[in-house]
């Protein structure tokens, strides 16, 4: 090893510091609510090769989807001062809204040719894109299209960003957001280059070797320690033509560990597609939940990790397949079948996306449920359980704004699998409308129960109710004033006999 | 005579200024009742200066950590929560984000108020008024329902009761009438401020600790009249102090009162210094708090958590990392040298204590650097064993194929590179460059890593006060007296006039004032506004009665500043009004013209990986006196390190201003 265990960990510490402050500026400049007031942003630090050295993630599902971002724009020719910008999900993007901007590092050399030294990235979750509904998030797409404005790989100067501002609603905000990302892209380039001087641009390579090996390393412990052989799982999605079957092999060799996902579903006609980034991602963020979520989030950190998904397969979806629900409910579904193959109990396994309203006012939110039972512990009530954890909106504050009136939020006890660990029990939300409104659902575990593990009984489905009569899973409709929308959220499974 | 008296984790520091003087001492802190080791401190003081009597002591303020202990460990009075029927989970629900991202059985605190314990209101108000009302018979059958369940403490918190209290006025007389003798604290009295998560959580710990912090100052105003020393005033984790009985009532007050301390000492000794804008560092033996002083006054917020619970109410911006003297260095599965967060703690403390501690610490490693004298008493009594240490570092040596001296200088860096981090985190958050300030060094362990830790941000300044390891008791004894008051207010477009916005100011400053006991205090306060929309404010500065197009004004330029835009012609609302009343405190002349010329020894110390042959000076440093490094500074309860390529003298007040040379690069 060329560096010692001490600059070692400092280095790890500064590139860690790097990306939190490029994360920080971020949040800072930014004008979107998505941004400033959830997180729904992720900055990162790439070697010249386009290996991801550090990453701060504030959500888990852009875990393992920036690499796909600086791949794509790779092989471009890059110069000083010049940065790229990109959201296509077939080409290094997820879902339309999370725009990525990716700025080369050069060494700050005065006279020769001036040397690449590393890239500095961003995501953001835009809060509009364009496409056919505000948000860019229809619950009913068919393609891609629909969604918003698709973005491949260009060079982000001003007038890119007038160009793509003017084909997005709030185009103010978009270019204020978009040039956020370049101030954050800006300030990650500053501290490599600072960290260059001390090293020089060869130490500074060789650093970065180092801090992929050592992730590697304690990924390779992590999995080593798991028993050889094969584990199998097999779960579904609630589409509304019917149920969708996802699959999963997860076989441990030594200290690897391969995910095959072949003989899921074929990619459907709706919105629940993913691109191989996003099944990624949610595979990622399981491996982390199961090896030690303390290793530092890089490529090295996926190097004994092969994902395979077949081309046209739900989880590998093909353009112009529409995506916007693939992102936020089948990468719930991926990481609970990877859980699942290890023997875990599983969470709710849907973030209950909820969209209310009328020509003056559009409201969404997620809601919480209950935790699976971990081997050791009970599983936490009412919280988001996987690849999303933002904050819920007060009743207070929606009451103020909206016209909605929270009826019931509470706890929805019992509704956790019983266990030797209990699963966490599932959230009541009642609002009842004030004006007449539409509403869209798009939520899961409705049909099927989070299961549990090691004869750990299953968590409640969850329920969506407008005045006491059930609703499908996935469904959008009318709300007059005085109807009530009651959402029962499914609860977590539990783990090992009760 | 002025006292001030700072409880720690491990040592109660008491300092006693005078006209002419500032003496101060340490006593162990007496976990089991810490007014034991209060009376300990303040005797050792009073010896201190000269054989003072406690007869002479005219104020006697007080820094402690009973509301923190409890919540940390959990020790709460018996607690039941009322709230409006259909929201009575509203502690449990939290703002539904799971504890941890990866650790996915990782539990937030439970609530104070068990689920057994939750009573609901029959009731509803809504944002224009009342919906349901409690009724006679409602606040009756609540006032019953408790009765049966027999709490020591009750929180009442009842949706958008900021705004329309009536109902959470009529439960608590009914109450306080059915069930005398029982704490009761009212979510619109204690916070004020909407968004029921944050006022719940509040509310829940103000009732569920009082009845704990009251039973404590009880005890503690017993012993200091036994003593001769008068009722003492407490420090609120805004800054300023409290009478006690007000204290007593409202625990949520005084969550963060050892912290504040420190951070109010350092803000006024860096004032004193002529040097009103520093980054403080107090570093003790586990943990680390870094606080932004601007022009001689800590930053504040309006939130935080603490123990992983939610509070809102004014408390001074402190953040706290898990590194200190004892954080403990250790080899992770990858190879790398890690230091903490887990710490040796008072017992068995680091290895060199000699308290049969085997594992290498940061203060380990000081010592075999030489930063630190073997074999010496320090201050608190503990005499270091560098063969201890040396065998503690040796062994975690040889374990990642160092040499022992290397290893030492690696854990000290490693140390210095997570509290720069905290340090750049905080300002960068803020909008500011960590170059703009100095650094303020104090704690036990502050001084010795400051130079380091100064040269990783590149900063150039570094003001290490007089007294920098008892700087929270020094801090207590200029701190102001304070009363806040807050309410969410709401106030947009047409409803937001300047006589609406001064009968609001009129209102929390008469009622600040008549609690703080003093008619004519300063009034402070701020504005939190927002453009309609967004689910955070910003605070701004302002008169008691400032115009409605003042306050847009003031909040563009801060919206600006903070994050690099305003929205023009974006409806501007006013969420929360904050005032707070204060009598300032007294001023106290740090100078010490009696401060001899030091003593003086040298020893080899390690810098930069050599040796150096380094002079050691002991003892108070006479104003003026220049310092050059390598140097170390051992005063009487800390010690300070000062690398090659630093130099400075000591200021009138005692501080040692410190500048880095500009050829030593950065």
């Amino acid at each position: 090893m060329a560096l010692d265990p001490i600059d070692l960990q400092v280095i790890l510490g500064a590139l860690r510091a790097t990306c939190e402050e490029m994360g920080a500026v971020l949040v800072r400049s930014a004008h979107s609510a998505n941004i400033k007031e959830r997180r729904d942003a992720s900055t990162a630090l790439f070697d010249a090769r386009g290996e991801m050295v550090m990453q701060a993630e504030h959500i888990p599902v852009h875990l393992g989807a920036m690499p796909a971002a600086v791949a794509a724009v790779l092989g471009e020719n890059h110069a000083p001062g010049r940065s790229w910008v990109l959201n296509d999900p077939y080409a290094g993007g997820t879902h339309l809204p999370d725009i990525t901007v990716v700025t080369p590092v050069f060494a700050p050399a005065a006279d020769a040719e001036p040397e690449l030294l590393a890239f500095a990235a961003s995501r953001a979750h835009h809060a509009d894109v364009g496409g056919r509904v505000p948000g860019s998030m229809p619950a009913d797409s068919t393609t891609l299209e629909e969604e918003g404005v698709v973005i491949s790989a260009r060079i982000l100067d001003e007038a890119a960003i007038e160009d793509l501002a003017s084909r997005m609603r709030q185009p103010g905000q978009r270019r204020a957001d978009l040039r956020a990302q370049l101030a954050a892209n800006r300030a990650g380039a500053a501290r490599v280059q600072a960290l260059a001087q001390r090293t020089g641009a060869d130490g500074l390579r060789e650093a970065f070797g180092e801090v992929l090996d050592y992730a590697e390393r304690r990924t390779r412990a992590c999995i080593g320690e798991l028993d050889d052989g094969t584990r199998e799982a097999v779960d579904v999605l609630e589409a509304a033509e019917g149920d969708l079957e996802l699959r999963v092999a997860a076989t441990v060799d030594g200290d690897e560990l391969r995910l095959d996902f072949s003989g899921s579903a074929a990619q459907h006609g709706g919105n629940l597609n993913c691109p191989l980034a996003v099944t990624r991602s949610a595979a990622y963020f399981a491996v982390r939940v199961l090896t030690d979520p303390d290793i530092p989030p890089s490529a090295g950190a996926y190097r004994p990790i092969e994902v395979l998904a077949p081309e046209g397969s739900l989880l590998n979806a093909r353009a112009p397949a529409a995506v916007a629900g693939g992102n936020v409910e089948t990468s719930s579904r991926v990481a609970d079948l990877i859980l699942a193959a290890f023997g875990r109990a599983l969470g709710q396994g849907t973030m209950n996306n909820l969209t209310l309203g009328n020509e003056r006012f559009t409201y969404y939110e997620t809601l919480g449920g209950g935790q699976g039972a971990c081997p050791d512990a009970d599983g936490p009530s009412a919280v988001h359980v996987a690849m999303s954890n933002t904050l819920n909106t007060p009743a207070e504050a929606l009451e103020l704004e909206f016209p909605l009136r929270v009826v019931e939020h509470s706890v929805r006890r019992g509704s956790g699998g019983a266990g030797r660990y209990r699963g966490g029990d599932g959230m009541v939300r009642e609002v009842e409308a004030l004006a007449d409104m539409t509403y869209s659902l798009i939520t899961e575990r409705r049909r099927h129960r989070p299961p549990g593990a090691d004869g750990g009984l299953p968590g409640a489905a969850g329920r969506n109710l407008i005045d006491g009569e059930e609703l499908e899973p996935k469904a959008t409709g009318t709300l007059a004033a005085g109807q009530r929308l009651r959402i029962e959220t499914p609860g977590g499974g539990g783990h090992g006999e009760p | 005579m002025l006292l001030g008296v700072d409880v720690g984790g491990t040592f109660t520091d008491a300092a006693v200024a005078w006209e002419g003087g500032i003496a101060t001492a340490k006593a162990p802190t007496t976990p089991g009742d810490q007014s034991e080791g209060v009376i300990a401190a303040v005797t050792a003081a009073l010896a201190a200066a000269g054989g003072g009597e406690t007869s002479d002591v005219e104020t006697f303020a007080h820094g402690m950590t009973v509301a923190t202990n409890a919540l940390l460990e959990g020790d709460a009075a018996r607690t039941a929560l009322v709230a409006t029927e259909g929201f009575t989970d509203v502690v449990e629900l939290g703002r539904q984000a799971r504890a941890d991202l990866y650790r996915l059985c990782a539990a937030h605190p439970p609530p104070l108020a068990p689920p057994d314990l939750r009573v609901a209101a029959p009731e509803r108000t809504g944002p224009d008024g009342v919906l349901r009302a409690l009724g006679a018979d409602g606040a009756d059958a609540v006032a019953s329902r408790l009765a049966e369940l027999e709490p020591e403490a009750v929180a009442v918190v009842l949706l958008h009761s900021y705004r329309h209290p009536e109902h959470e006025r009529e439960l608590g007389e009914a109450i306080a009438q059915r069930l005398p003798g029982v704490h009761v604290s009212l979510s619109h009295e204690v916070v004020g401020t909407f968004r029921e998560y944050e006022r719940a959580a509040t509310t829940e710990i103000d009732a569920a600790l009082s009845p704990l912090l009251s039973r404590y100052l009880r005890r503690l105003v017993e012993r200091a009249a036994q003593a001769g020393l008068p009722e003492p005033s407490i420090m609120q984790s805004s800054g300023g102090l409290a009478a006690v009985g007000h204290a007593a009532g409202h625990a949520a007050l005084t969550v963060l009162s050892g912290p504040a301390g420190g951070a109010a000492g350092a803000a006024y000794a860096a004032a004193a210094a002529g040097v009103p804008d520093v980054l403080g560092l107090d570093m003790g033996g586990t943990s680390c708090d870094v606080c932004v002083v601007d022009d001689g006054r800590v930053a504040e917020t309006s939130e935080r958590t603490i123990a992983g619970r939610t509070l809102a109410l004014p408390s001074l911006d402190i953040h706290t990392v898990g590194a200190g003297g004892g954080s403990v260095a250790w080899r992770d599965a990858g190879g790398a040298l890690r230091v903490g967060p887990r710490s040796a703690g008072a017992q068995p403390g680091p290895a060199g204590y000699g308290r049969g501690g085997t594992e290498p610490t940061v203060t380990d490693a000081n010592l075999v650097l030489g930063y630190l004298p073997a074999g010496e008493e320090l201050a608190g009594g503990v005499t270091l064993d560098l063969e201890a240490a040396e065998s503690a570092v040796g062994a975690l040596a040889s374990e990642l194929g160092l040499e022992p001296l290397e290893c030492a200088a690696g854990i000290v860096r490693v140390a210095g590179t997570e509290m720069a981090q905290a340090l750049r985190v905080i300002t960068v958050e803020r909008g500011v460059d960590p170059r703009d300030y100095a650094l303020m060094p104090f704690g036990g362990a502050g001084p010795m890593h400051a130079a380091a830790i100064a040269e990783e941000l590149g900063m150039r300044r570094i003001v290490c006060p007089r007294a920098s390891g008892v700087l929270s008791a020094l801090g207590l004894v200029v701190s102001e007296r304070r009363r806040d008051a807050q309410r969410s207010v709401l106030l947009t477009g047409g409803d937001l006039t300047a006589d609406a916005i001064a009968t609001v100011t009129g209102e929390l400053g008469d009622r600040a004032r008549s609690e703080l006991g003093d008619d004519a205090a300063e009034l402070r306060c701020v504005y939190e506004l927002r453009y309609a929309g967004q689910a955070f404010e910003l605070a701004v500065t302002a008169g008691e009665s400032p115009s409605p197009d003042g306050l847009r004004g003031a909040f563009g330029a801060a919206h600006e500043e903070r994050f690099g835009f305003r929205e023009d012609g974006g409806e501007v609302e006013l969420v929360t009004v904050r005032v707070a009343a204060v009598a300032p405190g007294p001023d106290v002349d740090l100078a010490n013209a009696g401060a001899e010329a030091p003593g003086e020894t040298r020893r080899p110390a390690r810098f930069g990986g050599s040796e150096h042959d380094t002079r050691i000076l002991r003892g108070e440093l006479p104003p003026g006196l220049a310092l050059e490094g390598p140097l170390v500074w051992e005063g009487p309860e800390a010690t300070l390190v000062v690398p090659p390529g630093w130099r400075g003298e000591v200021h009138a007040t005692g501080a040692v201003l410190l500048e880095r040379d500009e050829a030593a690069g950065g």
